[in-house]
């Protein structure tokens, strides 16, 4: 099996999570710009009846089938040298949609933003000072970064 | 096209009558002068030509609001709703209610400022809005079906979506039904739920999966990052309402300790202020500051109380006349020898528990009266106003019972809420409905800076606890200062509990509207000081008493209390957390207040009616002209 090196990745915590959707506010906003989860690269599924709300977001694949699917592999989705998660280069992508078929999860964790026409998905904020801005955000400690060594 | 930021930038249209659906740009309204939420909907109900309907006839609009800082992240989760409304007594007025929950946000993700509901559907259905894609729906299965469930049901259909539902309440009209989203987001005073029901409009449900742009991302960013640590500090807030908090101590304990479930709020805000609870076999839902106001001074089973509140949720009631301003009214009536037992049993129609004398259970009396205010055909599902006109003829003691009414009943159908000085007891009088629930700031300990930039005398309600006693002087410009300050929260929106408490938003060295017209300002790409920001407020104020003077006949007459505020100091309450003893308050000085008041506000004396100077200086000229055409310019 093809392996990419291993990433850190974020968890959710069900129990905590008030499904506030700071997350996905902050998210938006930090990286596009706009405000509202269709543009957050997580998301937060509400469940009102019984306030277990789910989570769904990038898993940080140890071997990620939206890098390997990419046609345009290493320039529009790459894997960053330092926190280790995939990414992609706005400026390369294409939109072409490969990689999104190719997310083994259910709804796919990478997106297509139909107005820019490139992917987008969760890379832990990379580069930014501080760490991923949806933990330092989230008023109830609901998520958090998890080393590699934990996977 | 020029990109709008900050609103989403679309009202939509639906008339129910004739099946037809339009979308208007939001700038047809003039969002940058009347702000959003409240203003858009007096704007857009002025527009409407501020119909003379009765509030369950189909030409009552249901205007539905979010404001510029709608879904962005801190306390801005918020949308208001206007309409006639069937709760106000003995005239049904055009008024407001401001809801949270997650349907706010959800609006504006889907395009829209605004949702205006015309006309009345021939068969129950419901509204789907889903992005640009509109359309009413059938909702014939769902009519009876209550809150709760028909939002599960509808979650079927259209999955994410977030619902605005009516109960058996709602669709029976009566007139203290809300209108509901989740399990406790409620557009509550008003009546507003028996406005959808008279429409045959079950529920509206919406899905937005657009995104709402922001003219300075970066300075939103930097604007709102204190809000973390902000957020901290209102913690104790989040603690509150982790328990009911008017219960005694060792019902706010279990709740605390076993019933606890989750944190809940707004979309987007991180305080999360109130709170899920779970009992199993009753149910979930959550608590406000008055599900247990009563129920201590009558030893009511935490659990009983618990289950009356799921049970108001679930049949689309609004908890302040249902669980508290009813069984009080019933409860100190019968104290006070008004009401037997015999008559509450027979003639009011309830099974009587121990502290009305009789063996019921607590259960078999909240529950027999709960489904009486849903059914729709009896004097309960009217609000305590009219449940009193009605008995007041019926029974022997009929005129006692309406004099206790209007102690606990301030004025127009609304009850006691903080009435507790000078300040807010002119507002009460100015207004269409209870204010406070969005005017805290009475409570408020005052804000020296501001108070110097406004030439507001000291308010802190801490110390002036007694009408009797409270301050004449300056009270006026205490109230004005509020009430446009209220127009402006209802209108960003701000969430209330944030603003009125001394926080981020109400600095010691700093005016609250420095930050809201700073952030306005980001997110909408124009630049709002803090002074035309306050102007904003002040138009808002005075377009709403444009519509109350033209569709009303408002006048200086109409701006009053209950009678029993002039004649006895009110203590019916005392010891609850909503009411400190108080009054009277001496007419004769009040009315000295009222000149002061018009003459601060630009308005004229005799009439209390805005001139046209004033509207003019607010760039209303074109209400002033419609004023003057009907003969209602001073």
């Amino acid at each position: 099996m093809r392996e990419a090196p291993k990433s850190e990745f974020l968890v959710h915590d069900s129990k905590t999570c008030a499904g506030c959707g700071v997350c996905e506010v902050i998210c938006s906003l930090y990286h596009e710009g706009v405000i509202g989860p269709a543009l957050a690269r997580s998301r937060i599924v509400r469940h009102p009846f019984t306030a277990e709300h789910i989570h769904e977001t990038c898993q940080q694949c140890s071997s990620p089938s939206c890098y390997f699917a990419c046609p345009l592999k290493d320039k529009a989705i790459c894997i960053d040298q330092k926190n280790s998660t995939a990414y992609v280069d706005e400026d390369e992508c294409t939109g072409c949609g490969m990689c999104v078929g190719a997310c083994p999860f259910d709804p796919p964790r990478i997106k297509i933003n139909v107005q820019k026409n490139v992917a987008f998905k969760c890379d832990l904020c990379k580069g930014r000072e501080g760490g991923s801005i949806c933990v330092k955000y989230c008023p109830f400690q609901a998520l958090k970064i998890v080393s590699k060594d934990k996977r | 096209m020029v990109k709008s930021y900050g609103w989403a930038g679309k009202v939509l249209q639906v008339d129910l009558t004739n099946e037809t659906i339009k979308k208007v740009p939001t700038g047809h309204y003039k969002p940058e002068e009347f702000v959003g939420g409240m203003g858009l909907n007096a704007k857009i109900f002025w527009e409407l030509g501020c119909p003379k309907a009765g509030a369950f006839d189909p030409g009552n609009p249901l205007i539905i609001s979010v404001g510029p800082l709608t879904g962005i992240y801190g306390p801005f989760g918020k949308g208001e709703v206007c309409s006639i409304s069937p709760q106000c007594y003995p005239d049904e007025l055009f008024t407001y209610s401001g809801f949270g929950g997650m349907f706010p946000a959800e609006m504006k993700y889907a395009g829209y400022d605004s949702i205006v509901i015309l006309g009345k559907a021939e068969k129950a259905v419901y509204l789907s809005i889903h992005d640009e894609n509109v359309e009413i729906k059938d909702a014939t299965d769902l009519w009876g079906v209550d809150t709760f469930e028909a939002q599960k049901v509808l979650a079927n259909g259209e999955p994410e979506a977030s619902i605005l539902v009516i109960g058996p309440a709602g669709e029976n009209l009566s007139r203290i039904a809300v209108i509901l989203n989740e399990t406790k987001f409620a557009v509550g005073q008003g009546g507003f739920g028996g406005v959808m029901g008279s429409k045959n409009l079950k529920a509206i449900a919406v899905r937005g999966s657009g995104v709402v742009a922001v003219a300075k991302p970066d300075k939103v960013m930097e604007l709102t990052k204190p809000i973390i640590e902000e957020n901290k500090k209102m913690n104790w807030l989040r603690l509150m309402f982790r328990t009911p908090y008017t219960a005694p101590q060792e019902t706010k304990d279990l709740f605390a300790r076993k019933y606890f479930k989750k944190h809940y709020g707004c979309y987007g805000c991180p305080l999360q202020c109130h709170s899920i609870h779970y009992i199993p076999g009753i149910g979930l839902s959550g608590v406000s500051c008055g599900n247990w106001l009563w129920a201590p001074k009558f030893s009511i089973d935490p659990k009983e109380v618990w289950e009356a509140n799921v049970l108001t949720q679930r049949l689309g009631i609004n908890t302040f006349e249902g669980i508290i301003g009813l069984p009080f009214l019933l409860a100190l009536s019968f104290e006070a020898g008004i009401l037997t037992r015999k008559e509450i049993e027979k003639d009011i129609g309830l099974p009587t528990p121990k502290w009305l004398g009789g063996t019921a259970t607590n259960h078999e009396f909240l529950t027999a009266l709960l489904h009486k205010i849903a059914d729709g055909n009896s004097p309960h599902s009217e609000g305590v106003a009219r449940f009193t006109e009605y008995f007041r003829k019926k029974l022997a003691s009929g005129e006692k019972l309406m004099d206790l009414y209007k102690e606990l009943y301030t004025a127009r159908g609304y009850a006691f809420h903080h009435v507790d000085n000078l300040g807010s007891a002119l507002h009460w009088a100015t207004d269409t409905r209870d204010p406070i629930d969005s005017c805290h700031d009475y409570k408020n300990p005052s804000n020296p800076e501001a108070n110097e930039h406004f030439g507001l005398p000291p308010y802190d309600n801490y110390q002036i606890v007694n009408l009797s006693k409270t301050v004449y002087q300056g009270a006026e410009r205490v109230a004005a200062w509020v009430e446009d300050n209220q127009c402006l929260k209802n209108s960003l929106p701000v969430c209330e509990f944030w603003s009125a408490i001394p926080s981020f938003y109400n600095p010691p060295k700093m005016d609250l509207r420095i930050f809201e017209s700073s952030l306005l300002s980001a997110v909408i790409g124009l630049d709002i000081d803090a002074d035309k920001l306050a102007q904003a407020g002040e138009r808002i104020w005075n377009l709403r008493r444009a519509i109350m003077v033209k569709r009303e006949n408002r006048t200086r007459e109409n701006d009053t209390l209950n009678e029993p505020y002039f004649k006895k100091a009110i203590t019916c309450l005392a010891g609850t957390a909503t009411g400190l003893a108080s009054g009277p308050i001496n007419r004769a000085e009040f009315e000295a207040l009222k000149d002061k008041y018009y003459d601060l506000r630009g308005w004229d004396v005799n009439t209390g009616w805005p001139t046209r100077a004033k509207l003019e200086e607010l760039g209303l000229k074109d209400i002033a002209d419609e004023l003057a055409s009907i003969r209602k310019l001073p």
